[in-house]
């Protein structure tokens, strides 16, 4: 045998077995939009990928369960201010830390690195009592706030630093010299050249809002307040059981354009997450 | 000419600002700094400083209010309260479960992914795809397909002929189910880090190895590996922290059942914070989960310094 | 004995090929250096000998024996990298020690091997370090020697000096030439600069586009041009190539053949003079002094630009005319085919 052939057989191989591997990562996708599309009846016979009977009442009705409209944008209105709050919050932070000098720029470095890490189950109580005590319960402040000024942000604040701390020094100096203030070189020179940054960190914080979970379920009480992840848990009935035909809909009306979006912009949406691995 | 102007420098000039440049650009840069460095006060420190005292008070429905107990909450769930060791238990079993498998299955999809080949975006895309998706989304699709006998997975075990378990009633299997389905949905970003650190090792060693007459394995063992080791490290330290504040997966998919065997910490301080509203025990967990996080992170930081040496 | 064959060898990427058919023979012993600009196909061919790469078509021959389908370790060559290629994990010794330890040669043979491999090269006082601990010329030499610890049939030189200041190239070159010497194994040697290849080569294989363009001795190459891009390729500065015309201007005897385009004439060649009608007339447009000699920057009548290599005594001004002349066995006339052309 030559090395080509030998090279196609063990990649034919690895290819078969990465197969076989993806299995149970498209399988649940597949099954979720199937689901959605059935009556309660054949959801629970014998499992067909397409459904016998195409039930689109679902999809009506997952909407008259609850103000599924109304949640859904909740939840985007959500993630767009966070995102926004985020981009200009941890840029401003970033470039601060990657371009100027000041004293106790050590001090804040560390204070900020061990926050990185620490979950929100672990400061969830006093912030709990603090959203209390400024009379923001079921609103959608702390869901904006926390995540905005959490580890969440800080990790934005480094990606964006990292970022600048590569890009070429002369440029700014360059606009420092042609009279530009720190704001505008911040904002007309290092912004415009970190877009891959930005957009980084646009897509992770966006995501993130977007399947928050433990704030809302903490700090939100009326169904016309929910974001998606704590609408979708709670179409179940009365004694807590899941209205799975229900709920699969919802899931898909949910999951589905994500995950469109991801399918057109994989490439620069994995690389975002990459980015923001590396520096961990 | 240069000596009038040395001449003028000794009287000041009309037009200097009030602050000298260095502290003026100072100044510049707690402004630029202030929105991040007020909310991190109020919404992260503040809140890991009020968790301190929080813990060491009895604050739940009964009192109403917080009363200074010392260390009472944290000697209750040391040496009282046998949940707290139950809930250690399964928290550890969790990491000891989902750690290894998560980093072994993201280094070899890694190794099968890091070189471009024909499919590779398409494999990259699908074990990525579930990373991007909401873990109730997630939660909620896997706890319908596991269902006892009308669960999709048990009916294709069933064409094989094999009796699956009635998967998210029995403590064990359901502890096995949220670690595996849980390792799917993360293992796709930690093969995406992996993927990263091989691709920066240079292809010339992989060369210089393969021309001396190293196998694919002693390349990977010899090489790879070695070479790997600091990106190992980062992956596992925040795997097992993503592993210890795994919640919403958890929540969603068993609620900490059955027989609080799949309650792990992080949904056992919700569950005691929220549900019980047990606020002194449940800051006290807190601070224990605090703690564990610092280790893992002082762990980390020291051995990769000792590797730098 | 282990020369190499060559046959016709192809190699192709999807659809682009890169090694279009070469035909070569190499004979033991000898230093043979690839050498062609960037993109022409060189390394591939290296790393194609060296079994890093797989062979599309043709045939390749190490010794006598066909190895198109011989693993790249099975081959007795070694190779030495342009960037090294020294795992970062591993001290000198290890490195050195590497294959032999795969291979699995008894620590006592490998300890010895290494040692001595060490001591050919001076790298004995380094042995502990790690490469990022080596300066750019110690890692070079760290490559050397593991090549050479293998006791390879053929060494396999990867624009190995590429990596290096000036000055160290050109002791690394010298150190490469008498390793050369001492060892005298087959070496093959890629490089696109065209003074290591006449200063190292036995024979010089000058490629472009996958093809070769011309094989002689750095000797033969510079004085008997094949055709027009290795006229151009060889020397520096460039050969200065004009009308075939111009030829009776510069050499008042010569005889241009027939089916002759164009006529080159390296810069060092030709000689200033008197202008006049018989000789080729030009401007001086700029001149380079760079302590040596100085290069002339002669404008031609028809608004061509000339390079003349000047000794620097009795220099013209800047804008003066001046004539040029030049030997008429330094005259290289070529077709329209950019072919040499045949008397």
């Amino acid at each position: 045998m030559t090395q080509r052939q030998i090279r196609i057989i063990y990649r034919t191989c690895w290819t078969l077995a990465l197969l076989i591997v993806a299995i149970p990562f498209v399988f649940p996708f597949l099954w979720m939009v199937s689901a959605g599309f059935k009556s309660v009846t054949e959801i629970f016979g014998a499992p067909s990928l397409i459904p016998r009977v195409w039930r689109f009442q679902n999809f009506v009705e997952v909407f008259t369960y609850q103000p599924f409209a109304r949640q859904y944008f909740n939840s985007i209105y959500i993630a767009l201010a966070v995102t926004a709050l985020t981009l200009v919050i941890s840029s401003l932070a970033g470039y601060a830390l990657a371009r100027m000098r000041f004293a106790g720029a050590g001090l804040l470095m560390l204070f900020l690195v061990s926050a990185l890490m620490v979950p929100e189950e672990v400061t969830i109580i006093p912030n709990f009592f603090l959203i209390k005590w400024m009379g923001l319960m079921d609103t959608h402040w702390p869901l904006i706030l926390l995540p905005t000024f959490g580890p969440h942000g800080v990790m934005a604040t480094f990606l964006m630093r990292q970022y600048f701390l590569a890009l070429p020094k002369e440029l700014e100096e360059a606009g420092r010299m042609d009279g530009l203030s720190r704001l505008g070189i911040w904002w007309r020179i290092a912004l415009p050249m970190s877009r891959p940054a930005l957009a980084a960190v646009a897509i992770i914080t966006f995501l993130f809002s977007w399947n928050l979970f433990l704030e809302p379920l903490i700090f939100l009480s009326s169904l016309e307040m929910f974001t998606l992840p704590l609408a979708l848990s709670n179409f179940t009935d009365t004694y807590g059981l899941p209205l799975w035909n229900l709920q699969l809909a919802a899931t898909t009306l949910a999951v589905v354009p994500i995950l469109i979006v991801y399918l057109i912009a994989q490439r620069q949406i994995i690389e975002s997450f990459a980015l923001s691995g590396v520096k961990g | 000419m240069t000596e009038t102007i040395l001449r003028q420098t000794t009287a000041r000039p009309k037009d200097v600002p009030w602050l000298s440049l260095k502290y003026r650009e100072m100044l510049e840069a707690w402004l630029f700094i202030s929105p991040t460095l007020i909310g991190f006060l109020i919404f992260f420190l503040g809140p890991l400083m009020a968790i301190v005292y929080y813990s060491m008070t009895e604050w739940n429905l009964l009192t109403q209010q917080a009363t200074f107990v010392g260390l009472d909450n944290f000697q209750d769930a040391l040496f009282v309260n046998p949940d707290f060791w139950h809930v250690v238990r399964n928290s550890v079993i969790f990491a000891l479960g989902l750690v290894p498998l998560n980093m072994a299955l993201a280094l070899t999809l890694a190794l099968a992914l890091s070189r471009p080949f024909f499919g590779v975006v398409f494999f990259r895309t699908v074990f990525f795809a579930p990373v991007i998706t909401s873990a109730i989304a997630w939660a909620i699709v896997w706890k319908f397909l596991l269902q006892g006998e009308a669960g999709a997975v048990n009916q294709m075990l069933a064409w094989v002929g094999i009796d699956g378990p009635n998967w998210l009633r029995e403590p064990n299997w359901a502890m096995a189910a949220v670690i595996v389905t849980r390792v799917i949905k993360m293992v796709g970003l930690n093969m995406i880090l992996y993927i990263a650190a091989l691709q920066a090792i240079l292809r010339d060693y992989e060369d210089a190895a393969r021309l001396e007459g190293a196998s694919r394995w002693q390349i990977f063992r010899m090489i790879i590996w070695p070479l790997l080791a600091p990106t190992t490290l980062v992956i596992m330290v925040i795997t097992t922290i993503g592993s210890f504040k795994v919640f919403d997966h958890i929540y969603q998919m068993t609620g900490g059942g059955p027989e609080n065997g799949t309650l792990v910490l992080a949904y056992y301080i919700y569950q005691q914070g929220f549900e019980f509203f047990d606020v002194g025990y449940a800051s006290a967990l807190a601070m224990i989960m605090f703690v564990i996080v610092m280790v893992l992170t002082v762990v980390q930081v020291t051995v990769r310094r000792r590797g730098m040496e | 004995m282990t020369g190499l064959v060559l046959k016709d060898l192809k190699k192709r990427f999807g659809g682009t090929q890169v090694i279009r058919g070469v035909d070569l023979a190499i004979e033991d012993g000898e230093f043979v250096v690839f050498v062609g600009p960037s993109g022409c196909g060189k390394s591939t061919l290296l790393r194609m000998i060296s079994g890093l790469e797989d062979i599309t078509s043709g045939e390749l021959y190490i010794g006598d024996r066909l190895v198109n389908d011989v693993q790249a370790a099975k081959r007795g060559v070694a190779m030495v990298f342009q960037s090294y290629a020294l795992y970062p994990h591993l001290n000198v010794r290890d490195n050195m020690g590497f294959g032999l330890k795969v291979r699995k040669v008894p620590a006592a043979e490998r300890e010895r091997r290494v040692n001595e491999a060490a001591a050919t090269l001076k790298l004995d006082a380094l042995l502990h370090r790690y490469p990022r601990e080596l300066s750019g010329g110690q890692r070079q030499r760290v490559a050397i020697g593991r090549a050479i610890v293998g006791n390879p049939d053929v060494f396999l030189f990867d624009e190995p000096l590429s990596n290096l200041d000036a000055e160290l190239r050109v002791h690394m070159r010298s150190e490469i030439a008498s390793l050369h010497k001492r060892l005298s194994t087959t070496m093959v040697y890629v490089t696109h600069d065209q003074i290591e290849a006449m200063t190292l080569a036995d024979k010089i294989v000058v490629l472009r586009d996958g093809l070769i363009e011309q094989v002689g001795s750095p000797r033969e190459l510079y004085e008997r041009p094949g055709n027009l891009f290795v006229a151009q390729f060889i020397g520096s500065p460039k050969m200065n190539i004009l009308p075939a015309a111009s030829a009776r201007l510069l050499a008042p005897f010569a005889t241009p053949p027939a089916s002759a385009e164009s006529v080159g004439v390296r810069p060092e060649h030709l000689a200033v003079v008197e202008p006049s009608d018989n000789v080729l007339r030009g401007k001086i447009a700029l001149s380079e002094y760079t302590g040596a000699v100085t290069l002339m920057h002669v404008e031609l009548p028809n608004g061509q630009t000339c390079l003349v290599v000047h000794d620097g005594k009795d220099l013209p001004a800047f804008g003066s005319e001046i004539g040029l002349m030049a030997d008429r066995q330094n005259l290289h006339f070529f077709d329209r085919n950019q072919m040499a052309a045949q008397q």
